[in-house]
């Protein structure tokens, strides 16, 4: 992986709040990376600084070995899509789009070219003439789009992209961005708190909370191996239960006792070394969990234990349970056409689960 | 559920209260009546005396070229103002802002009084310099509320999106913040525009020889009851011609 | 370090022009009417040299005393007068399109943009002995043949109530643009008739403007004296008017910068006060 966008030990306060805190991150040339956090979480401060709308205290920002800390926006490579898309009311979408060429002292026909050549692109060709406040919410969105990416820039910043769209225009917008990212192949800094559109829209995320990074890798290392209880939290749900490391039966395996369950130890798969012994956090997705009737036989090599339904709701596509065990609460989420989709409250069911499907992780990290 | 009409009512009640002393008065100045009493039948005659007022007209040129120098002045006072009391947010703003909004509450008559304390004291000569001073300092406040408004409701992300996109601070300034901000200039100097245009107790205590305005002139006439008619006449063309500057500003205002 | 300090002058810079305009022609001139009050007055109708408190005696004259008296009753109804008025024609803005609005807004506003005194003019012509409107109320019998609408009290309120009527307007209006109109609705809802409503739901949601209001219309009458002495009686002298006359025809400087004086700390110091409340009140809300 080459080190195109270099974020190295960047610090940012405002007042006596420190807003981002030593946050290193590297990102590939061409990449379409994520800042996934809650609101407040330092990740649209730390767009605004790779923008260069702010100046971090410490630390620096490297783009192509070049270092662009304090550089002005106007002559940074890079192009933001904003969250409320800033688009000039006073000119057309046209102007709009030309803005930044006429910035850099384009030839007019250079600029016609290039803005009519994106505005094909983003399928707006037909209301070039149009002022802003005649445009729906996605076309509007588009505009931003095309006035960033009319710059050729390096590094295209989309600052909460999807937020300000209903649902349906969203997920249509998902798939045009993926594919808007394949054909101009550009590097996309998304700023999200969605996980969903962190997950969908990119190769690597970048988990963040108050201003310091939990966690970087891609979609599927953060949901399934999140190193951290935020990040387990933050992205999909999970059940959590707290039990203690008793025996290692074989390298990469470890069993672990929940108090209050009858049935375990369980027994997981486990890549770090453990100590025995020690009081750990056992993590395991609704999605993951297989319910059937007591009475059906068990899979070999399944962790189970017996519970009693105490919540059904119906979400169309899956069924998510509440099941009450001993003293804990386990939430399970099953497809339709699955094995116990159609379960009732107050039944009595054998929850299971594979040891591949849960994850341990020490009870300091996270908190 | 009924909604209660009497809001509805009393709205146009008002409405017509506003203006039937205009309406009078434009009728009357079609009225061959000289002292607008009873309708004595139609005459353009209080059109043609008006022609060759020539006093009255002088007076209605000096008033407008108080009134442009006034609201160009404060314009510009007004805009850097609130440009001012919007960006900072400080001790200093925070007394500038009590600056500006007093003489907006301060009756008429004691600002009068104020200045021509102040002109009198520093031995200057009232005249048409005093009044514009006078006419500046009542307007500043009233333009810097109206840009104030505007400025509340600008987007400063776009000026962000303006560097962003290329531009330098005083180019973002140039091509997105000025062309959106100037119809609430304008609309600020239009009000100033016609305050000044209006003003004459403030006008009365700081003009001297030689500076009739329109209003102070007017009030000479109704005083001495003096070709009362013309008066009407004039108020006629002047009202049509608040009316189009009006619904100009308004167009403005609803435009941005 | 350095970087704030320059943000400090650039600021200073930009206040500079309006806060020295305002401090020249605005403090200074109010500072010198409150000194001038205590400076003797010198026969040409100019100000003399040195110290005096003689001017005061002029707040305990009698008949200074029934003016003012007048003053703050005629201002006080033409307050409430416009508030009336102005309340439910808000109320009414308020709940129209905002096209609709802005044309009723157009309306109210245009006829204050024609020349003062061409109104008060107006009104005279109205009023007048052989006007409309007297020949109507004759014609109905109201007003009995010789009588006259003009000089009188009565005349001065209505002027003053139709002047002031848009400075009621326009902060209750901004104000009622901002209440939220379904508070009405869920009002009736539970039980409350449309006035109820109105008074318990609307008149609270829009105090802020009418406070604003109140002060605007009150303090604005309280300096009047163009409407007493042009449509009304010889008795009708309202505080302004003894002011003016003790300028222009007493000459007399110091004395009306007595009265002025009097009248400017009437009209700053509740405002400075509540400004200042206001301040103390905004950071005990902030945490």
């Amino acid at each position: 992986m080459d080190d195109f966008l270099v974020i190295d030990r960047v610090s940012k306060s405002f007042g006596s709040q420190r807003v981002v805190e030593e946050v290193s991150l590297t990102i590939a040339r061409g990449e379409a990376f994520s800042l996934l956090g809650p609101s407040g979480c330092g990740k649209t401060t730390l767009l605004r600084m790779i923008a260069g709308f702010e100046q971090p205290e410490h630390g620096r920002i490297l783009l192509g070995g070049r270092d662009i800390t304090h550089l002005p926006p106007e002559r940074r490579p890079v192009n933001t899509v904003f969250q409320n898309y800033a688009i000039f009311p006073h000119l057309t979408v046209w102007d709009n789009v030309a803005f930044g060429l006429r910035m850099e002292g384009r030839s007019r026909e250079e600029t016609r070219l290039e803005v009519e050549r994106m505005l094909e692109l983003v399928r707006l060709s037909a209301h070039a003439k149009k002022m802003p406040v005649h445009l729906s919410g996605g076309q509007r969105q588009r505009v931003a789009l095309a006035r960033a990416l009319v710059k050729r820039p390096e590094v295209l910043l989309l600052d909460e992209p999807l937020a300000a769209l209903d649902l349906k225009l969203r997920q249509h917008m998902l798939a045009e961005l993926s594919s808007l990212h394949a054909q101009v192949g550009a590097t996309f800094i998304y700023v999200t708190h969605d996980q969903g559109e962190a997950l969908s829209l990119s190769n690597r995320v970048a988990v963040l909370n108050e201003g310091r990074v939990e966690q970087i890798g891609t979609p599927e290392e953060v949901y399934e191996s999140p190193s951290s209880k935020f990040t387990a939290a933050f992205i999909g749900d999970t059940n959590f239960l707290t039990g203690t490391t008793v025996s290692a039966p074989h390298e990469g395996c470890v069993h672990v006792r929940v108090d209050g369950i009858d049935g375990s130890p369980w027994i997981v798969t486990h890549r770090l070394p453990q100590v025995l012994g020690q009081t750990v956090r056992l993590m395991v997705r609704p999605e993951k969990i297989h319910l059937s009737p007591q009475s059906a036989a068990v899979n070999e090599g399944m962790n189970f234990f017996s519970g009693i339904i105490d919540e059904v709701a119906y979400f169309g596509p899956h069924t998510r349970y509440r099941i009450r065990a001993g003293v804990h609460a386990i939430t399970a989420q099953i497809q339709h056409g699955q094995p116990g989709s159609t379960l009732a409250r107050g039944d009595q069911v054998r929850v299971s689960f594979h040891p591949d499907s849960a994850r341990v992780m020490g009870m300091e990290v996270g908190g | 559920m009924k909604r209660s009409r009497i809001p509805v009512l009393l709205t146009w009640g008002v409405i017509a209260f506003l203006f039937a002393p205009l309406l009078v008065l434009v009728v009357n100045s079609f009225n061959a009546s000289r002292f607008g009493g009873a309708w004595e039948g139609f005459t353009w005659r209080w059109y043609q005396q008006l022609q060759h007022a020539d006093d009255l007209w002088q007076s209605l040129a000096l008033t407008l070229e108080i009134a442009l120098a006034a609201s160009f002045a404060s314009m510009v006072l007004g805009t850097l103002a609130a440009y001012v009391l919007h960006r900072y947010r400080s001790r200093l703003q925070s007394a500038h802002s009590i600056l500006i909004t007093l003489p907006l509450f301060m009756p008429d008559i004691l600002m009068g009084i104020s200045l021509l304390s102040l002109f009198v004291l520093g031995g200057v000569e009232t005249g048409v310099l005093t009044i514009w001073i006078a006419h500046v300092t009542f307007c500043l406040g009233f333009v810097t509320m109206v840009v104030l408004g505007r400025l509340q409701d600008f987007d400063f992300t776009l000026l962000d999106a303006a560097r962003d996109l290329g531009a330098t601070r005083a180019r973002a300034v140039r091509l997105v913040l000025l062309p959106l901000l100037f119809p609430g200039v304008l609309a600020g100097g239009l009000l100033a525009f016609t305050l000044s245009l209006d003003d004459y107790v403030i006008t009365f205590f700081v003009s001297g020889p030689g500076s009739t305005t329109l209003p102070l002139r007017v009030a000479g006439m109704m005083r001495t009851s003096r070709s009362l008619p013309v008066i009407n006449a004039l108020s006629t063309l002047l009202i049509i011609v608040t009316f189009v500057l009006a619904t100009f500003s308004f167009r403005l205002h609803r435009r941005a | 370090m350095r970087k704030s300090l320059r943000a400090g002058s650039v600021q200073w810079l930009l206040t500079l022009p309006s806060l020295a305009w305002l401090g020249v022609f605005f403090v200074i001139p109010c500072a010198l009417v409150l000194l001038t009050a205590f400076r003797p007055a010198d026969v040409y109708g100019g100000v003399g040299r040195g110290w005096t408190t003689e001017n005061l005696t002029v707040l305990r004259d009698p008949a200074f005393v029934s003016v003012l008296w007048r003053t703050v009753w005629v201002s006080a109804v033409t307050t409430l007068a416009c508030l009336a008025l102005a309340l439910p024609v808000s109320l009414h803005m308020a709940r129209c399109g905002p096209r609709q609005r802005q044309w009723l807004l157009l309306l109210i506003v245009i006829p204050f943009l024609s020349n003062f005194l061409i109104r008060v003019f107006a009104w005279k012509s109205l009023l007048h002995p052989e006007g409309p409107l007297t020949r109507m109320l004759a014609g109905l019998g109201i007003l009995t043949e010789h009588a006259t609408l003009l000089n009188h009290v009565g005349t001065v309120l209505l002027l003053m109530i139709y002047t002031q009527l848009p400075f009621a307007i326009l902060p209750l209006y901004a104000a009622a643009e901002k209440f939220d109109l379904t508070l009405l609705d869920a009002a009736r809802d539970l039980g409350a008739g449309p006035w109820c409503a109105f008074v318990q739901i609307f008149v609270p949601g829009v105090r802020r403007g009418l406070l604003s209001a109140a002060v605007m219309v009150f303090v604005c009458s309280l300096g009047q004296y163009v409407i007493p002495q042009f449509v009304g009686g010889v008795y009708d002298e309202m505080f302004g008017n003894q002011i003016s006359r003790r300028v222009f025809a007493e000459r007399n400087l110091p004395q009306a910068c007595v009265l002025a004086g009097a009248l400017m700390l009437a009209v700053i110091v509740p405002m400075l006060a509540s400004a200042l409340w206001q301040r103390l009140a905004r950071r005990e809300a902030a945490p």
